[in-house]
C-alpha cells in the first residue's frame, strides 16, 4: 500500500521547482519556463486527485514532517512550544488541494495564450513567480498549525507583491503591487499577533487532534481543562474573542473584506491570468480558507462570528454597488469578487460553515472562469479593457461568450448555476440562524439586497461586453484567440455549469432525497476524516440554533430560494433593458452624485491616502525632531565643549613667564588648600 | 584555537598593509577565508553546554595569567559559548563578503584600507570571545581605531564630521560603561580574584556585593546597571543615542556600512546581554517596564524616521535602530524565546542590514547617488541585483522563511506572555507595528527607485552589476534564506546558552 | 661629619632653603631674560639640594646625599639643553627675551 499522504510535500515542492526552475535557466527554455509549470502544476493537480481519493477511502493525515525550532527545555516564560510545518489533510484541504492545483494549471496554461503569445518579456519572471504563488498557496493549504499557515500566507503576499508588479517598468503596476502587499501586511499586523497569542494562550498553534488550539480552547471554556495563560484580568472567553478577532485581521485583509478591500481593485494592474489565480483559488481564497480551517476555534466566540457575518454581509452589499458603476472589465469583476467573498465571510459567520466551502468552490471555478474570460476579450480587444469600447464580441467569439454566459450566470445565482445553490445556501443559513439574531439577521438582509445588485452588473457587463454594436474598430476586428485561450475556459464554463450538483441541499431537504448533498457529506467526515474537525461537531459547539418561517423546514427553503432567484432575475432583467440594446447609454450617469461616490469608491482610497500622507507628516515631524533636538543636543554638547576650549586655551599665551606665575600660584593654591583642610592654620 | 584565529586575522592585517595595492584586495579577500574556515572548525567541534558566564561549559578555553592589577589577576582569557559563536561565525562569515564588496568602490590605499578591515575583523573576534573584563575592554576599544579611519579616510563628504561623531560619542560611553563595571568589582571586593567574567558573575549571583564607600550593594547595583545600559546603549544604538548611526552609516563606504550595521552594532546587544541582562538580571527585571518602553520607542520612533528619509543609506540606517529595538525588547522580558530569540535577530539583521548596505552599495557604485528621487526603474538596468536587494528588502520586513521573521517571530512568542514584564501584550503588539512601517518605507523606497521607467542622469550608461558585486549578495541571500528555514542552526545552541540567563532572574510577585 | 654641622638646628637649614627657593622663584617671576630664567632656576634646585643634603645629615642616611649629587648631575645636564634652547632662541629672534618669542600657543 503506496501512502499518498507521504507525497503531499511533493504537491507543495512541484510548483516550488518550476519556481526555482524557470528563474535559474528559464531563459534557456522554450516559452521562458511555461513548460515547467505547467508540468509541475499538472503532476501537482494529479497528486491532489489521487488524495482527494483516498481521502473520499476513509483516509485522512495529520503529521509533523519538520521541526522549524525544535521544542524548548527550560525557563520561564513560554516553553515547550512546537514550532513545525505539518501536513493536515482532511476532506477540506483535499477539496481545496483540487481547487487550487486546477485552477493554477488552467492559469497556467491560459498564460501560454495571454502572456507568450502577445510577446510579452520577462517571462521566466512571470512563470517564477506563478510557481512560487502556486506553491505559497498550497504550503498553506495543507499548513497543519496556524505558525505555518501564517508563513505562507505572507509568502503569498509577497507573490502578489511580485506579480501584481510584473509590469514593473509602467508606473501603475509597482504602486498597485506595494499597496496590495502594504493592506494586507496590515491585517497581517493583527493576524501575527494572533499568532503569537495563540501560541502564547494553548502552546500549540496546531490546527487538529486533542493537543490542537481548538479542542484545548473548548475543553477549558467547557472547564474541562486550563490553558496555558490568559493576560491577567481578562476572562477567557473574552481573550478567545479578543485572539479570534486579531486573526481575522489577517483574513480581512487577504480576502480584502470591508474596509481594507482597497488594494483588490488595484491589484487589476497585474497581468489578467494573475488577477484568476489571486481571485479564485489563492490569495483572496487563503483569508475565507483560513477561518474554515480553524472553524471549531471560531464556533466557540459568538462575538467573532457575529462579527465576521456582519462584516461578511456589509462587504458583500458595499462592493457589489460599487461594481454597478465600473467601466473597466476588470474592475467589475475585481469588485464582485470583494462582494462573493463577503458572502463566504456571512456564510462562516452564520454558521454556515458548509455554504462557506460550497461557495468557496464554485466562486473559485466561475470567477477564474469569468477573468480569464476577460483575458480573452482583453487579447482580443489588444488590451483595452473599457467597456464602452467593446460590444458586439458574441459573435465574434463564441467560445468565449458562451463560457463568460455560463460564468455570469453563476455569479449572479441563477438556477441551475453553480453559484445558485451555493449562494442560495449561504442566505439559507443566514436566514434560518438569523431569525434568533438580529445581528446575523442585518447581514442576511445585506447579503439578500446584494443578490439583484450582483446580477445586474454582472449582465450590465455581459451586456456592455458581448451584445449591441461594436463600439470600436478593435471589437470590430478583434484578435482571435488560441486553444490555450480557448481550453481552460471549456473546462471552468463546465465546472461553472455543474459544480453546484455537488450540494443541491435545497432539493435533498424539499424532495427528502437523501445522499445528493455531497459536500455535506464530505465535510461531515461522511467518509472519513479527522476527529473534531466536521461540520457537525462545529455545529455542535456554534452558538446558533435555527429559526423557521411559515411551513418549516421545506417552506423557509422554498421562501428562500424564491427570493434570491426572484431579486437576481430581478436584476437581470433591469440590466437586459437597460443595455441589451445595440448602442447603450451610461444609465448611472442619472444616479448623479451617487454615482460619483460609487465610482471613486466611497472615497475610501482617499481616506488611505490621506492616512499614508498623515503618517509621512508624522515621519517628517519626528525627523525634524531627531535632528533638530535630540542630534542638536548630541552637536550642542560639542558645540559647548569645543567653545569652552577655544576660551580654556587662550591661558597657553605663549609667554614663559606667565606660565612661570601660573605654576606658582597653582602651587600657592594647592598648599593653601592643603593647609586649610590639614588645619596646619589653626 | 581563539588566539590562533584572532592571531591570524592580526597576522594577515599586517600583512596585507605590507602589499602593494594592486592585489591588496584580492590578498585580504583569500586571507579572512582562512578565519572563516576556522570559525566553521570551532562550530564543527562545539557541544553548547550552557552559558559561558554562568558557569556552563565554555568551548575552546584558554586561560593564561597575564598581570595583576589591584589585588586582582588579569589573563587571556578566551572561549565561546551558544550565545557568542553564532556571532563569530557571523563575524567570518561577513568580512570577506564586505571585502570583495570593497572591490569597486575603494580605488585609493588599498592596502591600508583591507589591512584596517582585517584589524577591525581580529578585535571584533576578540569582543565576542574574550572572557575577562580587561582583555575583552582592550577589543571593545581597539575596534574604534580602525573604524575611524576607514570612515574618516575612504568616507563621504562629510567623513571628518561622522568619523569623530562616531569615535567621541562610543568612546564617551565606552567611560560610562567602564565607570559603572569597575564600581561593580569594587564593591565586590576580596569576593573575587580577578576579572574574569565567570567569577564576577558568579560572585554576584552568590551576594558577593558589599557596601562600598557608604553606598549600599543593592544601590551599587543599579548605578552600575544604568552606567552600562547608558553605554551600551549608544553602541546598539537605543533612542535617544542614536544620532550617530545615521550619520556614520551614510558617510562610510559600502564594506565599512555592512560592517558597522552587520557586526558592530551587535557588540552593543551582546555586551548588554552579558554585563547588563547576564550579570544584573535583577536590576534587569526591575526596570523591565521602562526599557521595554524604550525599546518599543526605538522600534516606532526608528521606524518612523527611516520614512522620512530619502537617501537609501539612512532609510536602512534607521531601520537599524528599529531592529535594534526588537533586540531589547526580546532581551528584557527574560524568557527563553525572547532572549534567545534576540540572540538569532543579531545575527539574522546583521546578515539581512548586510545584504541591504551591500545591495545599496552595488546601485550607488552605478548611479553615483543614494537620493530616492534621483533614479527610478533602476530593476531595467541591473535586474539580478535589485532582484535580490528585493529579496532582502522582504527579509528586512521579516517575510517568514527568511532570518529576520525567526529571529522577530521568536522575540514575539517570548515577550508576549513574558511573566517578567506588566503589560508585556501591549508591549509586544506596539513593537509588532514596526514590520507595518517598515514595510511602508521599504516598498515606497523601492517603488520610487527601483521600479517605473528608467531614469537616471548620467553621461554613461548604467548596465549589470560586476560579477563579484553580486556574488556576496546571492551568497547572503542564500544565507539567510538558510536560516529562516532552519533557524534551528543557531537557535538549539543560542537556547542553550540562553536559559541559564533567564533562570537567573528572580520575578516579583 | 662635622659636629659644627650637625648641632646646627634643621630649622636653620630649612630657612636656609626657603630663601634660596624664593630667590629663585622671585627671579623667574620678575626677569625677562632666559639667562636669569636658567640661574633662577639652579637656584631652586640648589635649595632642593639643601634640604636633600641636611636631611641626609640628621637622619645618617646616604640615599639625600645620592639624590643631591643626582641632581647636580641633572641640572648639569639641564645647563647644557638650555644653554642651547638660549642659543637657538638668540639665533631666530635675535633677543634672549623670553617674552618675545610667543609662538608656542594656541
Amino acid at each position: 500500500m503506496i501512502d499518498v499522504f507521504s507525497y503531499v510535500p511533493a504537491i507543495v515542492l512541484l510548483p516550488f521547482f518550476s519556481f526555482l526552475i524557470a528563474l535559474g535557466v528559464g531563459k534557456y527554455l522554450p516559452k521562458g519556463g511555461a513548460f515547467g509549470g505547467i508540468a509541475a502544476t499538472a503532476g501537482s493537480f494529479l497528486l491532489s486527485l489521487w488524495v482527494l481519493a483516498t481521502v473520499a477511502g476513509g483516509e485522512a493525515a495529520n503529521r509533523t514532517l519538520y521541526y522549524w525550532a525544535s521544542e524548548g527545555g527550560a525557563g520561564i516564560g513560554p516553553t515547550d512550544i512546537e514550532l513545525s510545518f505539518g501536513i493536515l489533510i482532511d476532506p477540506l484541504s483535499a477539496l481545496m488541494l483540487v481547487i487550487v492545483t486546477l485552477v493554477a494549471l488552467l492559469v497556467h496554461v491560459f498564460s501560454l495564450g495571454y502572456m507568450n503569445d502577445e510577446g510579452e518579456t520577462g517571462l521566466p519572471r512571470y512563470y517564477a513567480g506563478l510557481g512560487l504563488f502556486t506553491a505559497s498557496m498550497l504550503g498553506f493549504v495543507v499548513a497543519d498549525n496556524l505558525l505555518m499557515a501564517f508563513m505562507f500566507f505572507e509568502l503569498v503576499g509577497l507573490c502578489s507583491y511580485l506579480l501584481i508588479g510584473f509590469h514593473f517598468r509602467e508606473p501603475g503596476p509597482p504602486s498597485a503591487a506595494k499597496k496590495a502587499f502594504l493592506v494586507t501586511r496590515f491585517g497581517d499586523y493583527f493576524f501575527l499577533i494572533g499568532v503569537v497569542a495563540v501560541i502564547a494562550t494553548f502552546g500549540t498553534a496546531q490546527f487538529a487532534g486533542t493537543e490542537s488550539f481548538p479542542h484545548l480552547a473548548e475543553a477549558a471554556l467547557a472547564g474541562e481543562g486550563s490553558v496555558a495563560w490568559t493576560p491577567a484580568g481578562v476572562e477567557l472567553q473574552t481573550w478567545l474573542t479578543v485572539v479570534g478577532l486579531l486573526v481575522l485581521g489577517g483574513v480581512v485583509g487577504k480576502s480584502a473584506q470591508f474596509p481594507l478591500h482597497t488594494w483588490l481593485p488595484d491589484a487589476m494592474e497585474g497581468p489578467t491570468p494573475v488577477s484568476a489565480l489571486i481571485h479564485a483559488a489563492t490569495m483572496v481564497a487563503a483569508g475565507v480558507y483560513l477561518v474554515a480551517r480553524m472553524y471549531g476555534f471560531y464556533a466557540l466566540t459568538p462575538t467573532t462570528l457575529a462579527v465576521i457575518a456582519f462584516i461578511g454581509g456589509f462587504t458583500a452589499l458595499f462592493a457589489a454597488t460599487m461594481g454597478v458603476v465600473k467601466d473597466e472589465l476588470k474592475q467589475v469583476l475585481a469588485y464582485s469578487t470583494i462582494s462573493q467573498y463577503g458572502y463566504m465571510m456571512l456564510a462562516l459567520g452564520a454558521g454556515g460553515y458548509v455554504a462557506a466551502v460550497f461557495h468557496l468552490t464554485t466562486h473559485a471555478f466561475f470567477k477564474a472562469l469569468l477573468f480569464l474570460g476577460a483575458g480573452a476579450v482583453i487579447i482580443a480587444m489588444h488590451h483595452n479593457e473599457d467597456m464602452w469600447d467593446m460590444g458586439g464580441l458574441k459573435a465574434k467569439m463564441p467560445v468565449t461568450y458562451y463560457t463568460f454566459l455560463a460564468g455570469s450566470l453563476a455569479l449572479a445565482g441563477i438556477f441551475p448555476f453553480a453559484g445558485f445553490w451555493s449562494k442560495d445556501e449561504i442566505l439559507y443559513e443566514a436566514l434560518v440562524h438569523g431569525l434568533n439574531d438580529p445581528l446575523l439577521l442585518g447581514g442576511y438582509l445585506m447579503g439578500l439586497l446584494a443578490v439583484p445588485v450582483t446580477a445586474f452588473y454582472t449582465f450590465r457587463m455581459v451586456f456592455l461586453t458581448f451584445h449591441g454594436e461594436a463600439r470600436s474598430d478593435t471589437a470590430r476586428d478583434p484578435e482571435p484567440v488560441r486553444w490555450n485561450v480557448k481550453g481552460p475556459l471549456t473546462v471552468l464554463g463546465t465546472l461553472a455549469v455543474v459544480t453546484g450538483f455537488i450540494n443541491m441541499v435545497p432539493v435533498q431537504k424539499v424532495l427528502g432525497l437523501e445522499g445528493i448533498d455531497l459536500l455535506h457529506l464530505w465535510l461531515d467526515n461522511h467518509w472519513g476524516g479527522i476527529e473534531g474537525l466536521s461540520s457537525h461537531h462545529y455545529a455542535d459547539i456554534g452558538p446558533y440554533s435555527s429559526g423557521y418561517l411559515v411551513g418549516g423546514e421545506v417552506g423557509t427553503v422554498l421562501v428562500g430560494a424564491a427570493v434570491s432567484l426572484g431579486l437576481a432575475l430581478g436584476g437581470l432583467l433591469v440590466a437586459w433593458r437597460l443595455y441589451n440594446v445595440p448602442s447603450p447609454t451610461e444609465h448611472t450617469a442619472k444616479l448623479g452624485g451617487i454615482k460619483d461616490v460609487l465610482y471613486n469608491n466611497y472615497y475610501l482610497d482617499e481616506l488611505q491616502v490621506w492616512l499614508a500622507y498623515r503618517t509621512e507628516d508624522v515621519a517628517g515631524g519626528a525627523n525634524t525632531f531627531d535632528q533638530g533636538i535630540i542630534d542638536g543636543v548630541v552637536n550642542g554638547v560639542s558645540s559647548v565643549s569645543l567653545f569652552g576650549g577655544s576660551r580654556i586655551r587662550r591661558i597657553q599665551s605663549g609667554v614663559v613667564s606667565q606660565y612661570a606665575a601660573l605654576l606658582t600660584l597653582g602651587l600657592v593654591a594647592l598648599l593653601l588648600a592643603l593647609g586649610l583642610s590639614g588645619g596646619w592654620f589653626l | 584555537m581563539i588566539e590562533a584565529l584572532i592571531g591570524f586575522t592580526f597576522a594577515a592585517a599586517l600583512l596585507v598593509l605590507l602589499a602593494p595595492d594592486e592585489w591588496a584586495g584580492r590578498l585580504a579577500f583569500a586571507f579572512s577565508l582562512l578565519p572563516f574556515a576556522g570559525s566553521l572548525y570551532l562550530w564543527s567541534g562545539f557541544e553548547s553546554a550552557g552559558n559561558a558566564l554562568t558557569g556552563g561549559d565554555i568551548g575552546y578555553m584558554t586561560q593564561i595569567e597575564w598581570l595583576e592589577v589591584g589585588g586582582r589577576t588579569v589573563s587571556w582569557f578566551v572561549g565561546v559559548d551558544g550565545i557568542s559563536l553564532p556571532l563569530v561565525v557571523l563575524t567570518t562569515f561577513l568580512v570577506p563578503l564586505a571585502i570583495v564588496s570593497a572591490w569597486t568602490p575603494i580605488d585609493s590605499r588599498q592596502s591600508q584600507f583591507y589591512g584596517l578591515m582585517l584589524f577591525m575583523e581580529a578585535n571584533l573576534l576578540g569582543v565576542f570571545t574574550a572572557l575577562d573584563f580587561f582583555l575583552w575592554f582592550v577589543f571593545w576599544e581597539a575596534v574604534l581605531v580602525p573604524m575611524y579611519f576607514l570612515i574618516g579616510v575612504w568616507g563621504g563628504p562629510r567623513r571628518k564630521y561622522a568619523a569623530i561623531k562616531f569615535f567621541v560619542y562610543t568612546n564617551a560611553a565606552s567611560l560610562l560603561m567602564f565607570i559603572g563595571f569597575m564600581s561593580l568589582t569594587f564593591a565586590l571586593g576580596g569576593s573575587v580574584s580577578s576579572f574574569a567574567l565567570p567569577e564576577i558573575t558568579g560572585a554576584i549571583a552568590d551576594g558577593g556585593l558589599g557596601t562600598w564607600f557608604g553606598i549600599s550593594p543593592d544601590r551599587i547595583a543599579m548605578v552600575a546597571f544604568l552606567a552600562m545600559f547608558a553605554g551600551f546603549a549608544v553602541k546598539v544604538p537605543i533612542v535617544p543615542v542614536h544620532t550617530w548611526l545615521p550619520d556614520a552609516h551614510v558617510e562610510a563606504p559600502t564594506p565599512v556600512s555592512v560592517l558597522l550595521a552587520g557586526v558592530l552594532l551587535k557588540m552593543g546587544t551582546y555586551a548588554l546581554l552579558r554585563f547588563n541582562f547576564t550579570m544584573l538580571p535583577d536590576q534587569a527585571s526591575a526596570l523591565a517596564v521602562p526599557i521595554a518602553a524604550i525599546a518599543v520607542i526605538s522600534v516606532i520612533y526608528g521606524a518612523m524616521l527611516a520614512l522620512a528619509q530619502k537617501d537609501l543609506k539612512r532609510i536602512v540606517a534607521y531601520s537599524s535602530v528599529s531592529s535594534m529595538g526588537y533586540v531589547i525588547l526580546g532581551l528584557v522580558v527574560f524568557t527563553e524565546y525572547g532572549v534567545g530569540g534576540a540572540t538569532f535577530q543579531m545575527v539574522a539583521h546583521g546578515l539581512i542590514s548586510g545584504l541591504m548596505f551591500m545591495a545599496v552599495g552595488v546601485i550607488y557604485n552605478a548611479t553615483h547617488t543614494r537620493m530616492v528621487g534621483d533614479m527610478s526603474g533602476m530593476a531595467d538596468r541591473m535586474p539580478v541585483a535589485v532582484g535580490i536587494l528585493v529579496a532582502g528588502a522582504f527579509g528586512y520586513m521579516g517575510l517568514p522563511l527568511m532570518a529576520g521573521f525567526a529571529g522577530e517571530f521568536f522575540i514575539f512568542v517570548g515577550s508576549f506572555a513574558a511573566p517578567s514584564l506588566p503589560y508585556a501584550p501591549i508591549f509586544t503588539a506596539l513593537a509588532m507595528f514596526g514590520i507595518v512601517i517598515v514595510a511602508g518605507y521599504l516598498l515606497s523606497a523601492m517603488q520610487s527607485t527601483l521600479f517605473g521607467p528608467f531614469e537616471l542622469e548620467t553621461d554613461y550608461d548604467v548596465g549589470p552589476a560586476p560579477f563579484h558585486d553580486v556574488a556576496p549578495l546571492a551568497v547572503l541571500l542564500v544565507a539567510i534564506i538558510v536560516l529562516g528555514v532552519a533557524p534551528d542552526i543557531f537557535f538549539e545552541m543560542i537556547r542553550d546558552a540562553a536559559v541559564p540567563v533567564v533562570e537567573g532572574v528572580t520575578i516579583n510577585g | 661629619m662635622t659636629a659644627v654641622a650637625s648641632s646646627i638646628p634643621p630649622e636653620w637649614y630649612l630657612l636656609l632653603a626657603a630663601a634660596v627657593f624664593c630667590i629663585g622663584l622671585f627671579g623667574v617671576l620678575t626677569r625677562n631674560d632666559a639667562l636669569y630664567f636658567l640661574m633662577s632656576v639652579e637656584l631652586m634646585m640648589n635649595a632642593a639640594n639643601i634640604n636633600f643634603v641636611a636631611f641626609a645629615l640628621y637622619y645618617g642616611d646616604l640615599t639625600g646625599q645620592v639624590f643631591a649629587l643626582f641632581v647636580i648631575a641633572l641640572a648639569a645636564a639641564e645647563v647644557a639643553i638650555g644653554i642651547g634652547i638660549i642659543l637657538v632662541l638668540y639665533r631666530n629672534f635675535g633677543v634672549t627675551d623670553v617674552t618675545v618669542p610667543t609662538e608656542m600657543r594656541w
